[in-house]
Parts: C-alpha cells; sequence; structure tokens
C-alpha cells in the first residue's frame, strides 16, 4: 500500500469532525471518497496530506521521494496575478525541483494546458486552475496524489477531461490517487475503491462495481415504446414514453432487460442511477 | 531558502499593491511638497517673526532640510501603517488565495517558508525607506534648495545645513529600524490572525497603542527606558543639540532584538500551527 491512514480521529471545538477512520491505498489505483458536505472528507484528505495533525492515529506513506504525496484541498491554490508558467516555476522553484523552461512546459502538457497563455491565471476557467493545481502537485514527482472534490464547478466536459487525466496518470505513472466527491456519479466513472464517509465515520467500503451491485436499487432503462411493456407491471417502476425508472436489486436486472427484449421492447441503455443517500442510508 | 528568498522577490515584483505602497508614500511627499511650496512660508514667518528681529538665518528657512525633516514626520504613522497593511499581506494573502496550502504540500521546511517572509518584509521595508530617501532628498533639494534646518523639540533647535543634512541621514536610518520593527509586528500579528481585514485592524490598533504609550509614563525606569514603544521614536533624538549617541546605539540595538524576538513567536507559532 501506498498510503495508510489507520484509526484517524479529528475533533474541533464544534465537535468530533472524524471518528476512527482508516482508508488505505494502493500504488496505481484510483479510490473514491464519497459523503456529504460536512461529512469530514477535507479533514481527512488534509490530515493524510500533513496539513493538520490527528488527534488520534497516524498516517503512513510508504515513498522515499522528496515530497511524496501531492494534491489539491478544497481548491487550486494559485497565485491569481502570475501566469500558469509562472506559478510552476515558482512552485517548483520552492521546493528544488526542476524549473528550467523544458520541465515547465512538459508538466503544462501533461495535463493538457496550452502553452501559449502567458496572461495571469485569474483568467483561466476552473477547468483549467485544476488542471494547473494538479500540475503543480505532480512537481517534483509525488507517487501519491490526493485531490479534494476536483469534479465540482466543472462542466460536463471537463469532467470526463478531467477523468482522462486522473485516469492516465494512475495507469502510465502507477500514482496511487485518491478522490473525494459528494457526486457519486463521477467517482463510480473512474475509480476501482470506494470509501463512503458520513458525520466523521467510515459507514461503507468496497469496489465501486460491489457497490453498485449491492445498495443500487434505481436504474433507469431507454427504449423505444417502452410504456407499452407488460413485463415492466411486475416491477416497481415509473413508466415514460421512451424511457423507464424502475426500482429493483442489480441483480435482476439481466433478467429484466432479457424479458424485454423477448417481449419486443428494444432496450437501448440502461443505466444505474447513483445516490449518494442509498449508499449511506443503506449502510446504516 | 535561497530559492524561497527568490520565489518570495518574484511575488513582490509582480503583485500591484508593492506599487501600490510605493506610490502612497511618493503621494504623501508630494502632499508635503506641495503644501510647504504654497503656505509654508507664511507659517514658518508667522511662528518666526520675533526670532528673526534677534537672530540672523542663513539663507531661506523654508528649505529642501525642513521638508526632509518634515517627510521625516510621516514615520510616526502613515508609513507604518503602509508597511504593516503590505507586509501582513505576505502571509494573509497566501491563506486567501489558498497558496499556503499550495506551499504547505510540496516538499518543503514549514520554518523555512515563514522564515523568508520575514527576510523579504525586512527588504521590503528597507527598500521603501531607500526609496523613500532618495526620492524626498531630490524633490527637497531641487525645489526648495538648502539651507539652515529649525525644529521645535520642547524647544526651537537650529541646525546649520550641513550638520543638518547629517542629522537626517542618520535618523532616517534610525527610522528604518522602527519601520523594520513594525512590519515585523505586522507578519508576527498576521500569523496568529491569518484574515486580512482582522490583522490590518489589529496592527492598527498596536501602531496606536505604540505611540500612546510612547507618551505615557509607564512608572519605571527599565520600562521607560527599554519597554519598546519608548523606542520607536529614537530617529527623533538626533534632532537635539547634544545627541546621545550611545542612547541612540542602544535603542536601536534593542528594537533590532525586539523585531528577532517577534519573528522567532511568529516562525515558532507557525511551525506549530496547522494550516487549513
Amino acid at each position: 500500500m501506498m498510503l495508510i491512514g489507520t484509526n484517524l480521529s479529528k475533533s474541533y471545538a464544534s465537535g468530533k469532525v472524524l471518528d476512527d477512520v482508516s482508508i488505505q491505498i494502493a500504488p496505481g489505483q484510483i479510490c473514491g471518497l464519497l459523503g456529504r458536505n460536512g461529512a469530514g472528507k477535507t479533514t481527512l484528505f488534509k490530515i493524510l496530506c500533513g496539513l493538520i495533525k490527528p488527534d488520534e492515529g497516524t498516517v503512513r506513506l510508504n515513498s522515499s521521494r522528496p515530497k511524496p504525496i501531492g494534491g489539491i484541498i478544497e481548491r487550486p491554490g494559485l497565485y491569481p496575478y502570475l501566469s500558469a508558467y509562472d506559478n510552476l516555476k515558482i512552485f517548483a522553484g520552492i521546493q528544488g525541483a526542476r524549473s528550467d523552461r523544458q520541465s515547465i512546459q512538459q508538466y503544462l502538457l501533461k495535463v493538457g494546458l496550452p502553452l501559449d497563455r502567458n496572461d495571469p491565471v485569474r483568467n483561466f476557467s476552473l477547468g483549467m486552475k485544476q488542471r494547473l493545481g494538479i500540475a503543480i502537485a505532480l512537481l517534483n514527482d509525488p507517487e501519491c496524489l490526493v485531490l479534494d472534490e476536483p469534479f465540482s464547478g466543472l462542466d460536463p466536459i471537463g469532467v470526463s477531461s478531467l477523468i482522462q487525466l486522473i485516469e492516465h496518470l494512475a495507469l502510465n505513472e502507477h500514482i496511487a490517487i485518491l478522490l473525494s466527491s459528494h457526486m457519486m456519479a463521477e467517482l463510480s466513472k473512474c475509480c476501482h475503491f470506494l470509501y463512503v464517509i458520513e458525520g466523521g465515520k467510515m459507514v461503507n467500503t468496497g469496489t465501486s462495481a460491489q457497490l453498485i451491485s449491492q445498495h443500487i436499487r434505481t436504474f433507469t432503462i431507454v427504449a423505444e415504446n417502452i410504456a407499452s411493456s407488460v413485463t415492466l407491471k411486475k416491477y416497481e417502476a415509473s413508466v415514460g414514453s421512451n424511457e423507464a425508472k424502475v426500482w429493483c436489486n442489480a441483480v435482476e436486472i439481466p433478467k429484466l432487460l432479457g424479458e424485454l427484449l423477448a417481449e419486443g421492447i428494444p432496450v437501448t441503455a440502461c443505466a444505474p442511477e447513483l445516490s449518494l443517500e442509498q449508499l449511506i442510508n443503506r449502510a446504516e | 531558502m535561497k530559492s524561497l528568498f527568490f520565489a518570495e522577490i518574484i511575488k513582490l515584483v509582480k503583485q500591484s499593491k508593492t506599487y501600490y505602497a510605493i506610490g502612497a508614500i511618493f503621494v504623501i511627499e508630494l502632499l508635503i511638497l506641495m503644501t510647504a511650496y504654497y503656505q509654508g512660508s507664511t507659517i514658518l514667518d508667522l511662528l518666526l517673526d520675533n526670532l528673526k528681529q534677534s537672530f540672523y538665518f542663513e539663507g531661506n528657512l523654508l528649505n529642501g532640510n525642513l521638508i526632509l525633516y518634515i517627510v521625516l514626520n510621516s514615520l510616526w504613522f502613515n508609513v507604518p501603517l503602509i508597511l504593516m497593511i503590505v507586509t501582513a499581506g505576505i502571509v494573509t494573502d497566501e491563506y486567501k488565495d489558498g497558496t499556503m496550502q499550495t506551499i504547505a504540500l510540496q516538499a518543503v521546511k514549514k520554518w523555512q517558508l515563514i522564515a523568508v517572509k520575514y527576510l523579504i518584509a525586512v527588504f521590503f521595508t528597507l527598500l521603501v525607506i531607500l526609496f523613500m530617501v532618495i526620492s524626498t532628498f531630490i524633490l527637497a533639494y531641487s525645489f526648495f534648495g538648502k539651507g539652515d534646518l529649525v525644529v521645535y523639540l520642547n524647544t526651537l533647535n537650529f541646525f546649520e545645513s550641513a550638520d543638518a543634512f547629517q542629522r537626517i541621514c542618520w535618523s532616517f536610518a534610525s527610522g528604518a529600524v522602527a519601520m523594520v520593527f513594525y512590519s515585523v509586528a505586522s507578519l508576527t500579528i498576521a500569523v496568529l490572525i491569518k484574515e486580512a481585514a482582522k490583522t490590518w485592524i489589529v496592527a492598527a490598533l498596536f501602531l496606536i497603542l505604540t505611540n500612546l504609550l510612547l507618551k505615557l509614563d509607564l512608572g519605571t525606569d527599565a520600562l521607560n527606558h527599554f519597554f519598546f514603544p519608548k523606542l520607536i521614536d529614537t530617529w527623533q533624538q538626533l534632532f537635539y543639540y547634544e545627541i546621545d549617541q550611545f542612547r541612540i546605539i542602544v535603542n536601536n540595538v534593542l528594537l533590532v532584538l525586539y523585531s528577532i524576538g517577534l519573528a522567532v513567536i511568529g516562525i515558532w507559532v507557525f511551525h506549530k500551527k496547522d494550516i487549513g
């Protein structure tokens, strides 16, 4: 394992925000941390990155590199009056990482930022700022990357593009990546493993596929003329003209789809409706 | 440390507030010069009318040396206030923009990160004072020329032009030490408070209290001689007829020690505190 957080607890004057939380992540693995706003995700990330000290528990990073872990917590912290190039140069320079033009440009290219933007980053879109934040996090080649709410505020194209970048970093550079979000659909698209946190406690863990199959009970089926289906009448379903929302267990889906096809309903799509509440409530 | 200092220099050069601070000090100088140009002679004539009947003054008393002395008096409040706001921003802006957290996520030692910020605050303060000295000397001597200096400190003190020049130079140097103290104090306040607006309020309060305590009798000789509010007007002691050199040196050394002490407290607190 690259990063292991064991029995972490943290309290503030307002109360306990983390209660005996454990988490671990392997090299090349993408882990997701799901939780509502205020569930304790950011506090956990800050502890894992060494920004705040836990009251109890330990964090172990199995890396001998000068910078074992990089990350973005809450939002990418950038110098708004500097260009992307200058931001990278400053952050590289202060830690003795390579800060020559070629190296800086490589980082910009790695995260898909243009080389010809010399204006201050205050003019950048949120997606571009996130990418620059990731480039800064990747300076000095950390073996672990922690990204807190990286998709918030991004449009669907931005989310898809960021997911591609994250998958590339995990697959090709074997970086252990930990992401947090309250948006389950985004995390389930790219994460191998999911942790669900609620009220400062880890309430659910498992592979993304496991959690979806065990806890998701709402599926959207798209098919022409689905309203005429007899099969759907046997299920709890809300049926529209070309789309139906069905409440059932994941194991029932192959049988349901088979019956729809046998009935002559041409199903073109079937997608689980991912909801964080289901993962939290079913675990409680 | 060197690379951290270099990064701080780049930030200082690229930030508009650096130029606003220098601009603000320049505006103060220009206002003093303009006021002196249009109204200075009238005020001086009123003040010195009787004395002029008994004494001979070489040259015009409204001269460059008097202007320099008036500009020096902005070291009481105007200049330290501007310096405190700018130097506090070295820390508070980093918290506001989230860059303090980004730096803390890099392979950088916390104590080095904050120690360099103290160094840059001192460097910036000295740079501003140097700018103030050079620009004031050029403007004051260009528009008003040289001449004897008259200063009111309990009584009217008169200095010949060459003597006045030397005293002004040394008082700027001593004033720079006081300004460094204020800048370091402001940075330490910023480390403790983190938030810009609150830091400015506390820094302004610190400045006002220091000025008030300077005038108060604190009861004991030790406090009256060695407590920091009693040291910040050392630059003005150069305008007494008899200069107590030993006292001036001791005061400035003490102010430097106070500054180092405040910086050490700030570095220790920053090192111990969580970021975020």
